[in-house]
C-alpha cells in the first residue's frame, strides 16, 4: 500500500528526476502497487486459475459498467462537487428504459429518451449546488433518495421490469477473446478522460477549479460552467451505466444501482481521487482502485468467504488511502 | 410547538458573540412552519379524517426516532463535525445489544446504560480515527459504517428485543394522548436546545464549529472538543436505540439506513449549517414534525408509500437549495 515501497530510481540523470519522484510517490503508483498486490494474493491462494480467461471475464463483466461510470463521474470529483445521486440514476435509467422497452418502444429511442431525461436530473443537481450554491453532498443525497422513489413508481407493483432486447443483450454480453465489449469500451473511455484531464486545457480547467476555485475564477475560467457541465457529465454516465445493465441483465429492478455511488467512490478514493476537495485524482488510478476492489471480492467469491469481508476490506481501504492522501498534503482536518 | 421554536430563534439572536454569526431564525421557523401549516391544512380540506388522533399517533411516532438521532446529528453539525454517516451502524449496534442483554434477563436500567454506552463508544472510535488520522469525518463515518454493518451482519441477521419484555411494553405504550416514545425525544430536544448554548462545553463545541482557528486561539482543545462532542452524539444515538428496539420488530443491521435521509433532512430544515457554528437544537422538534406528517399526508391523498422518499429528497434538495442561497447572501 505504502507508495514508498517501490523505491524511486533516484540515480536517473537529468530532468526526469523530479518527474519519477512524482510518479512513485503518486496516487496511480500507491494503488497500482496494490493491485499488483491483490493479483499476487489471488494467484498464491487460488492458484493460476485467478488469471484464467474465464475468471477474466467474469471480473471484467463485473466491472465495466462502475468503471464506465466512474470515467464520467471523475471529472466531477476533479471539479470538486461530488455526485452521490448517481447509484439511483443507474437505477431510474435501467427502470426508465425498460418501463419504455416494455411499452412497446424500440431500444434506441427508449434509451434516448432515458438519457434525456437523465441529463434533465443533473440539470437539477447543477441548479441547486452551481446556482443556489447547495452543500453538494446534501443535495445530491437528496436527489439520491428522490430518484430511488422514481425507481419504485416505475417498476411497480411487481418490483422488477423485463426488458429483454436480443441484440442489444448479445452486444452487451459479446467478448472480444477473455475481455468482455463494455469492459474494453470503459478502458478506452477511462484512457480518453485521463488524456483530458492531463494533456488538454479543458482537464487543466476542471483541475483548476477543482483545486481553488476562487484562484480559477481570477484565472478567467467560468467555475459555474466547469461544475454545471461536470454534474451534466457525471449524469450522463450513470445514465449510460443504466441503459447497459438493461441490457447486461436482460430487465431492471427498483433496487438496481442501490449503493452503486459508495462502491464507485470508495473505490476512486482508493484510486486517488477526494470527495472532500477537487483537483486531484486520475481517472487511471480510478480504474486501478476499480479492479482492487472487484479483484478482492473475486478472490473471496472464489473461496467461498462471506462477501461481507469485501466490504470490510474496502472500508480499510478506504480509510487508509485517505489517510495517504492526506500525507500525500491533501487537507488535514482537525 | 412553534412557539418554542420561535423563542428559541429569538433567543440566540441575542445572545453574545458566539451565536453572533446565527442566521435570523425567524426566517427559518417561519419558513418550515408555514410549509408544514399548509401541508396540514391542504391534508385536512383533501380529507377530513386526516385531522384525528390517530393522525397525531402516526405522526408523533415517526417523530421519535428521528427526532433523537437528529439531535445527534445536529451536535455533530453544529460542532464543525459536518456529518455523521455512520449513524444507521451505531444505531442498530446498540439495538442489538439491548436486545441482546435483555433476551439474557438482564435488569432494563442496566440495559438502558449498557444501550447509551455503546452508542458513546462508537461515537469515540470515530473520533480517534478522525483526530488521530487528522481526516475528514464524512469520509471516516462512510468507512466505519460500511465496515460496521459488514461486521454485524457476520454476526447476525436479524435481532429483536424480547416481546414480554417491560421494554417493549414501554414502546408500546401511550402517555397523555401521545406514544410513550415521543416524550424522551421531546425532553431531550428540550434540554440539549436549553443546555447546549448555557454550558461551557456547548458553548466550546459551538465556538469550535463557529471558527476553529478562533476557538483554538481562545484555548479551547479542538481534540478534546471533539471527543466529547462525538461521544456525546453517539450517546444520543444509543437513547434513540433503545426506542427503536422498544418499538420495532425484528431488525436486520442495515435497518438503520433508513433513517439517514430523513435525519439529514430534518437537521438541515432545522437551520444547523453543515459548515458549523450554526443551528438551533429547538428547531428540529418543528422541522421533524414536518417532515413526519409528509408520510401520512401523502397516505390521504392517495398516494402510494413509493411517492414517499421522491418528497423527502425533493425536500431536502429545495431545502440545501435555500439554505444555499441565503449563506451566499450573507457573504456578500
Amino acid at each position: 500500500m505504502s507508495a514508498e515501497t517501490t523505491g524511486a530510481p533516484t540515480s536517473v540523470s537529468g530532468f526526469d528526476r523530479h518527474r519519477l519522484r512524482d510518479i512513485a510517490t503518486g496516487s496511480v503508483t500507491s494503488i497500482a502497487v496494490t493491485l499488483v498486490a491483490v493479483i499476487v494474493v489471488g494467484l498464491s491462494w487460488i492458484g493460476p486459475n485467478f488469471l484464467s480467461a474465464s475468471n477474466v471475464t467474469i471480473i471484467g463483466s463485473f466491472v465495466a459498467v462502475p468503471m464506465l461510470i466512474a470515467a464520467f463521474a471523475s471529472f466531477a470529483l476533479l471539479a470538486g462537487v461530488v455526485d452521490l445521486s448517481i447509484g439511483s440514476m443507474v437505477g431510474f435509467s435501467s427502470c426508465m428504459t425498460a418501463a419504455l422497452v416494455t411499452a412497446g418502444r424500440p431500444m434506441w429511442g427508449a434509451a434516448l429518451a432515458t438519457l434525456a431525461a437523465c441529463l434533465a436530473f443533473g440539470a437539477v443537481n447543477g441548479i441547486a449546488v452551481v446556482i443556489f450554491g447547495a452543500d453538494t453532498i446534501a443535495a445530491t443525497l437528496g436527489m439520491l433518495v428522490a430518484l430511488r422513489g422514481v425507481c419504485y413508481l416505475l417498476a411497480q407493483p411487481s418490483g422488477s421490469l423485463a426488458a429483454f432486447d436480443a441484440d442489444f443483450y448479445a452486444f452487451t454480453n459479446m467478448t472480444i477473446g477473455p475481455l468482455p465489449v463494455l469492459f474494453v469500451i470503459a478502458l478506452v473511455l477511462i484512457a480518453i478522460a485521463a488524456i483530458i484531464v492531463t494533456r488538454t486545457r479543458l482537464g487543466r480547467h476542471v483541475q483548476a477549479v477543482g483545486g481553488d476555485d476562487r484562484a480559477a475564477t481570477r484565472a478567467g475560467i467560468s467555475v459555474t460552467r466547469v461544475r454545471f457541465g461536470a454534474l451534466l457529465l457525471s449524469a450522463l454516465g450513470a445514465g449510460v451505466g443504466g441503459i447497459l445493465y438493461v441490457g447486461q441483465l436482460g430487465s431492471a429492478s427498483n433496487l438496481t444501482g442501490t449503493g452503486l455511488e459508495f462502491q464507485v467512490y470508495a473505490a476512486m478514493m482508493i484510486g486517488g481521487y477526494s470527495i472532500m476537495r477537487g483537483g486531484v485524482g486520475n481517472p487511471i488510478g480510478a480504474a486501478l482502485g476499480l479492479l482492487v476492489v472487484a479483484g478482492t471480492s473475486n478472490i473471496l467469491d472464489v473461496q467461498a468467504i462471506s462477501p461481507y469481508f469485501t466490504n470490510i476490506i474496502v472500508g480499510l481501504l478506504l480509510l487508509a488511502a485517505v489517510l495517504l492522501d492526506r500525507l500525500r498534503g491533501g487537507d488535514a482536518y482537525e | 410547538m412553534t412557539d418554542v421554536a420561535s423563542s428559541s430563534g429569538a433567543m440566540e439572536g441575542g445572545r453574545g458573540h458566539f451565536l453572533a454569526n446565527l442566521p435570523s431564525g425567524w426566517g427559518t421557523v417561519a419558513s418550515v412552519a408555514g410549509a408544514w401549516i399548509v401541508l396540514i391544512i391542504a391534508s385536512g380540506l383533501h380529507r377530513a379524517d386526516f385531522l384525528s388522533h390517530q393522525t397525531l399517533l402516526a405522526i408523533t411516532f415517526t417523530m421519535a426516532i428521528v427526532g433523537v438521532l437528529a439531535v445527534a446529528q445536529a451536535l455533530i453539525g453544529i460542532s464543525g463535525g459536518i456529518l455523521d454517516l455512520s449513524q444507521p451502524t451505531a444505531l442498530v449496534l446498540s439495538a442489538s445489544v439491548v436486545a441482546w442483554l435483555l433476551e439474557r434477563g438482564v435488569p432494563l436500567p442496566v440495559v438502558i446504560v449498557a444501550g447509551i454506552l455503546v452508542g458513546a463508544a462508537w461515537g469515540l472510535l470515530n473520533a480517534l480515527i478522525i483526530v488521530f488520522g487528522k481526516l475528514n469525518p464524512i469520509i471516516v463515518t462512510l468507512g466505519t459504517n460500511f465496515i460496521g454493518q459488514a461486521v454485524m451482519f457476520l454476526v447476525f441477521q436479524t435481532a429483536q428485543a424480547p416481546i414480554n419484555s417491560d421494554l417493549v411494553a414501554f414502546g408500546r405504550g401511550y402517555f397523555l394522548g401521545l406514544p410513550n416514545i415521543w416524550w424522551p425525544m421531546a425532553i431531550l430536544v428540550l434540554l440539549v436546545g436549553y443546555f447546549l448554548p448555557r454550558t461551557r462545553y456547548g458553548l466550546r463545541a459551538i465556538a469550535v464549529g463557529g471558527n476553529r482557528l478562533a476557538a483554538q486561539a481562545r484555548g479551547i482543545s479542538l481534540k478534546k472538543t471533539r471527543f466529547i462532542v462525538f461521544s456525546a452524539s453517539g450517546a444520543v444515538v444509543g437513547l434513540a436505540a433503545i426506542l427503536f428496539a422498544s418499538s420495532n420488530g425484528p431488525f436486520s443491521p442495515t435497518a438503520g439506513s433508513t433513517f439517514q435521509l430523513p435525519v439529514i433532512a430534518s437537521v438541515i430544515l432545522a437551520g444547523v449549517s453543515l459548515s458549523g457554528g450554526r443551528g438551533s437544537i429547538w428547531m428540529i422538534l418543528l422541522s421533524v414534525a414536518f417532515l413526519s406528517t409528509v408520510p401520512t399526508s401523502l397516505v390521504f391523498f392517495g398516494l402510494s408509500s413509493n411517492w414517499q422518499a421522491v418528497f423527502q429528497g425533493a425536500i431536502l434538495v429545495v431545502a440545501v437549495a435555500i439554505d444555499g442561497w441565503r449563506a451566499r447572501r450573507t457573504l456578500r
